[in-house]
């Protein structure tokens, strides 16, 4: 009977560790760290089709959003958004350009931290360097295919915005596949990445303005 | 000298009421019928310029079972900035705001504005006034009119307003065949510098 129970107990653990269904936690995380961030850095660019799935829960409300995403080691991203509504956003370094069906807007993440802590999420977690992050702790999983990366901030900036952050790496080439933004009302964005293609040496001529 | 003269014939046409002549008057005899619909659920897309600075993202205006409205403000890339609740007895509650944005007058206009762009003013009961030819049926709070304009075959109405007992301060200009989903919706301030531009859109158009 008591290895019943510790059988159970032991189960019990594993589950309340993971959380994830289907996938285990990463025993040595420092270790993952150092060479995640390297073999991350091997990303030099991705461009992929996006699906933005953000859900308000209290309203029963879900928006899905449709567009193409690229990404340009070290510190440019950018967001075209085509369908239900059509919205441009690119970040590069330390400027941002948005575009909306008013107006095109210029902007310098030096003169708004908030600006430049969330810019810097995108470019994060397009470049796996979230690890790297002081805004955040973390916790790492993993199954055959994926890593998980969970990351929690720290800074009541950001927990205004995301109680936690979770992005799915394809373990084949290290680029992520799923970024989840959770807010702590329980409203949530997923984007997932599709069409995915990596390392076609992306010109700097994307993310000009 | 004439500079001065100058300088005080504007500053006299500055001061010059907005409501001069203006007069009360018997209930309007179609007011009730076609005062502004309560709006129903839509996705806008929101454009909103304050005094030199442009923010533009996502509006859901939600209809919810209970007769309330839940207003929520988000960027394009899911981020929420404030989500407001509007009781049918005229409450308000803010379910959430970003730091940013909790300040009390940004709060304050935000609550008028989108009180009136949701026409909830107009469920108690209503006055009318004149001022030259146009005809106006409202309600008084607070030292403010807030009003609906009747147009003159009394069959519609146009923009609905605040104001001051001198100054006209918010217009909001609903378009659109579908008086209860407006296509776009402008919210103009008059005494400072803030529109807000809303563009309705079909969220499932895609799916």
């Amino acid at each position: 009977m008591e290895k019943v129970i510790v059988s159970f107990c032991v189960i019990g653990l594993l589950f309340l560790q993971s959380s994830y269904p289907g996938y285990k936690p990463v025993q040595d995380v420092d270790d993952f760290r150092k060479k995640f961030t390297v073999a991350a850095a091997a990303v030099k660019d991705i461009k992929a089709d996006f699906t933005q799935k953000k859900t308000l829960v209290a309203l029963t409300e879900t928006i899905t959003s449709k567009g193409t995403l690229w990404f340009k080691q070290t510190d440019k991203v950018r967001m075209d958004y085509t369908t239900p509504f059509v919205y441009k956003m690119i970040i590069n370094g330390d400027n941002m350009l948005v575009k909306d069906a008013q107006k095109e807007t210029r902007m310098s993440a030096r003169s708004n931290k908030l600006l430049q802590q969330v810019n810097r999420i995108m470019i994060d977690c397009m470049q796996g360097s979230l690890l790297e992050s002081k805004d955040f702790s973390n916790r790492v999983f993993e199954n055959d295919s994926y890593y998980l990366l969970e990351l929690t901030p720290t800074s009541k900036n950001l927990q205004q915005f995301f109680s936690t952050i979770i992005v799915t790496v394809e373990k084949k080439d290290n680029s992520p596949h799923i970024i989840e933004l959770n807010e702590s009302g329980g409203d949530k964005t997923i984007i997932s990445l599709s069409n995915k293609k990596v390392n076609m040496a992306l010109p700097d001529e994307v993310f000009s303005f | 000298m004439k500079y001065f003269l100058f300088s005080a014939l504007c500053f006299l046409a500055g001061c010059a009421s907005y409501y001069k002549g203006l007069t009360s008057e018997a209930l309007i005899s179609c007011a009730d019928e076609i005062k502004p619909a309560n709006l129903n659920t839509a996705w806008y897309t929101a454009s909103i310029d304050v005094i030199g600075k442009h923010l533009s993202g996502l509006l859901v205006v939600k209809k919810m079972p209970d007769a309330s409205y839940r207003l929520v403000f988000t960027n394009e890339a899911g981020a929420t900035f404030f989500d407001f609740k509007f009781q049918p007895d005229g409450s308000f509650q803010v379910v959430s705001v970003i730091t940013q944005l909790d300040k009390k007058p940004v709060i304050e206009t935000l609550r008028k504005d989108f009180e009136l762009m949701l026409g909830l003013p107009f469920g108690q009961p209503l006055r009318s006034w004149q001022h030259n030819s146009l005809k106006y049926a409202g309600i008084e709070r607070d030292g403010e009119k807030i009003y609906f304009i009747v147009n003159p075959d009394c069959t519609s109405h146009g923009n609905l307003e605040i104001g001051s007992n001198r100054k006209r301060k918010v217009s909001v200009s609903l378009s659109g065949k579908e008086p209860t989903q407006p296509d776009s919706i402008l919210i103009t301030h008059y005494t400072f510098d803030m529109t807000i531009r809303l563009t309705k859109f079909d969220k499932d158009a895609d799916e």
